[in-house]
């Protein structure tokens, strides 16, 4: 009898469990609860994005966020140029820049009008700004820390110049009253079944694309860099331009992630970029496992969905928050590797 | 001129604190390696404790300032005897574990004093403004000013003339080494913890008349605290003291023309640069450690 191990064959696992989410919405067929899904299966591609710079680069990217809420505005700006002009001021303008005063459209408003640089966009800010960063940090050689540092640091600028430029961002409330997605002839609704099959397949593409990555030869030597970063600039890589690129690919899933959340959310606001936000990715990654993918995809799953299933009262979210900082502290202690870590173990 | 003049006096007040919680920070990271997350917390801890001490036990400043120091070190002391010591092998998760205290401790103010703002008066007797260079001048911004000159001498002395500098010097210098020769080098690293985050806790006790207290006011202070860590390097207390000055500096320039958000962002690219041209800090020698 041939013995399948599906842990070994990841083709084999991944493919499964896209299989199964797929079939979700046969199970469950109520539209709350199909939007709650998609949600937390957006958070899971963050945390993917983290886990792949993270646990297979050794980047502790601690702004990992920011890729995530810049992908999100791009979409909320092209979906509020896409609403009815009932919700928006004179020649379109959209209704947070009449109530600040602003008569025209800013210049880098423009190109939103057309979905598909929206959706450019929402991949392409992200890597720019991961290229930027990386330029600057691993150009230098920074240390670990210091990576962690101004990684946080930059995110933290990027949600300042949101709240600041009110005018122009729609400031503490984000972009609200946005259009649904069509592309073509179809629509998205966030609460129907369009949306969520859009998402679990762009989830199946991610899952299967970052799992050739890691297989790659690219991919090799991004764990190389992690395990020994002066060995493989011995051996000749340019190691800089491999971190770079690896935090370029995280950026990308990061945004694409972002995109879809707003998607389903229907708005984008300033704490898809927040600190608070960047920390629960963090969490996620550590308890299911920093250096398997699929460990963090099903750590997020687990974690936002144990958050959503109990109540959103205030004190239960602080006591809920109080808990996972516990937990976090106890997972980086005692398991390095996460939940991931102990399936490996006991398969062994 | 009067302008800046002004301008120059408060942006120093604002300065002192920087350096303040700055000179915890990289105290703590040059003697263990520990980048601590959780050392906003611990000027928030401050600023909470210092409320406390002077609204519900009707306590001056000054009185509760050795207090509040000994309170925060004790716990400072606490955490890394109890968490921190067991990561000094993965240095990068020390990130992560003081992250994961920051949260814990700000969950736990917001659960038992809770979220709304909280406010603390100027003493009656540095309410009042004084006279310096043509300009009027409260006298409190100038009490913070000197104080933080007074903790830096003190630090610096305690680090440099001192059996306990002594020891702290050698164990930064090589752990093993310093071990083998009788230093309790995990002494020292809880220490140095201890005296890091009471240092936090002080410009937290010293900013909360300035502006109001919450549970996430260390966030405002942490992201210049490491940009002053990350341009100064950890070499030399001079270098933190120089790099609290340029930054705290930089900011209050750029926000007295524009606004505050600007001048964290020109900082931090500022920072960002300098790190891409001298990865070791400004003021470093190189050296082939």
């Amino acid at each position: 009898m041939i013995k399948i191990d599906i842990f070994k064959n990841k083709f084999l696992l991944y493919g499964l469990f896209c299989f199964v989410l797929f079939l979700f919405p046969l199970i469950v067929d109520d539209p709350f609860y199909l939007n709650k899904m998609s949600t937390y299966i957006c958070f899971g591609l963050l945390a993917v994005s983290l886990s792949l710079s993270w646990g297979y680069t050794g980047i502790l990217n601690l702004g990992n966020a920011v890729f995530f809420g810049l992908g999100s505005y791009c979409m909320a700006m092209s979906l509020k140029l896409k609403t009815d002009s009932i919700h928006t001021g004179s020649g379109g303008l959209p209704d947070f820049m009449v109530w600040n005063n602003v008569t025209e459209l800013p210049w880098f408003w423009e190109p939103f009008y057309s979905l598909s640089f929206g959706i450019f966009a929402g991949i392409a800010v992200p890597v720019i700004l991961a290229i930027i960063l990386g330029y600057f940090i691993f150009g230098g050689r920074a240390a670990g820390v210091y990576v962690a540092i101004i990684t946080l640091a930059a995110m933290i600028v990027v949600y300042l110049i949101i709240l600041d430029q009110q005018a122009y961002t729609g400031g503490d409330n984000g972009i609200t009253d946005l259009s649904t997605l069509k592309l073509g002839n179809l629509e998205f609704d966030a609460y129907g079944s369009s949306a969520y099959y859009l998402i679990v397949s762009v989830m199946t593409f991610v899952l299967f694309l970052t799992l050739v990555i890691t297989k790659s030869r690219a991919g090799l030597i991004f764990q190389a860099i992690r395990d020994d970063e002066n060995r493989v600039r011995f051996l000749g890589y340019n190691v800089g331009v491999y971190k770079t690129a690896s935090l370029c690919i995280s950026a990308g899933i990061g945004g694409v992630a972002g995109m879809l959340y707003t998607i389903v959310m229907e708005f984008a606001s300033p704490t898809f970029m927040s600190i608070s936000l960047s920390l629960s990715v963090v969490i996620w990654c550590a308890v299911g496992g920093r250096q398997s993918i699929f460990g963090s995809f099903v750590g997020a799953l687990v974690i936002t969905s144990g958050q959503g299933f109990l109540s959103e009262s205030e004190t239960f979210l602080h006591t809920w928050t109080l808990i996972m900082g516990m937990v976090f502290i106890l997972s980086v202690l005692f398991l390095p590797k996460g939940l991931a870590g102990i399936v490996d173990q006991k398969r062994k | 001129m009067d302008f800046f003049i002004s301008q120059f006096i408060s942006g120093l007040s604002i300065t002192s604190i920087l350096l303040m919680i700055a000179l915890g920070l990289a105290i703590i990271y040059g003697t263990t390696g520990v980048i601590n997350m959780a050392h906003g917390e611990f000027v928030m801890i401050g600023a909470y404790t210092s409320w406390f001490f002077q609204t519900q036990l009707g306590m001056g400043l000054i009185a509760s300032i050795i207090p509040i120091f000994i309170i925060t070190a004790a716990m400072g002391f606490l955490i890394e005897r109890l968490i921190i010591r067991h990561l000094y092998n993965r240095l990068l998760d020390t990130i992560l574990a003081t992250w994961g205290i920051g949260v814990i401790l700000q969950q736990l103010i917001r659960l038992t004093v809770g979220s709304e703002l909280k406010y603390l008066k100027i003493p009656t007797y540095m309410a009042e403004s004084m006279s310096l260079f043509g300009q009027q001048v409260s006298i409190y911004r100038v009490f913070i000013f000197l104080f933080a000159i007074a903790i830096f001498i003190l630090a610096w002395f305690l680090i440099f003339k001192t059996k306990f500098g002594m020891k702290l010097r050698a164990v930064t210098q090589n752990k093993d080494m310093a071990s083998c020769f009788g230093i309790n080098s995990g002494m020292v690293y809880s220490s140095t913890f201890a005296l890091g985050t009471g240092l936090a806790a002080l410009a937290g006790a010293f900013v909360a008349p300035l502006k109001s207290i919450s549970p996430d006011m260390g966030t405002n202070y942490i992201i210049d605290a490491f940009m002053v860590v990350v341009l100064g390097g950890v070499e030399s207390l001079i270098g933190t003291a120089a790099s609290s000055f340029i930054v705290g500096g930089t900011s209050s320039l750029i926000a007295s023309f524009s606004n505050d958000t600007l001048a964290k962002a020109l900082v931090l690219v500022l920072t960002i640069i300098i790190l891409r041209i001298k990865p070791e800090g400004l003021f470093t020698r190189k050296s082939r450690s």
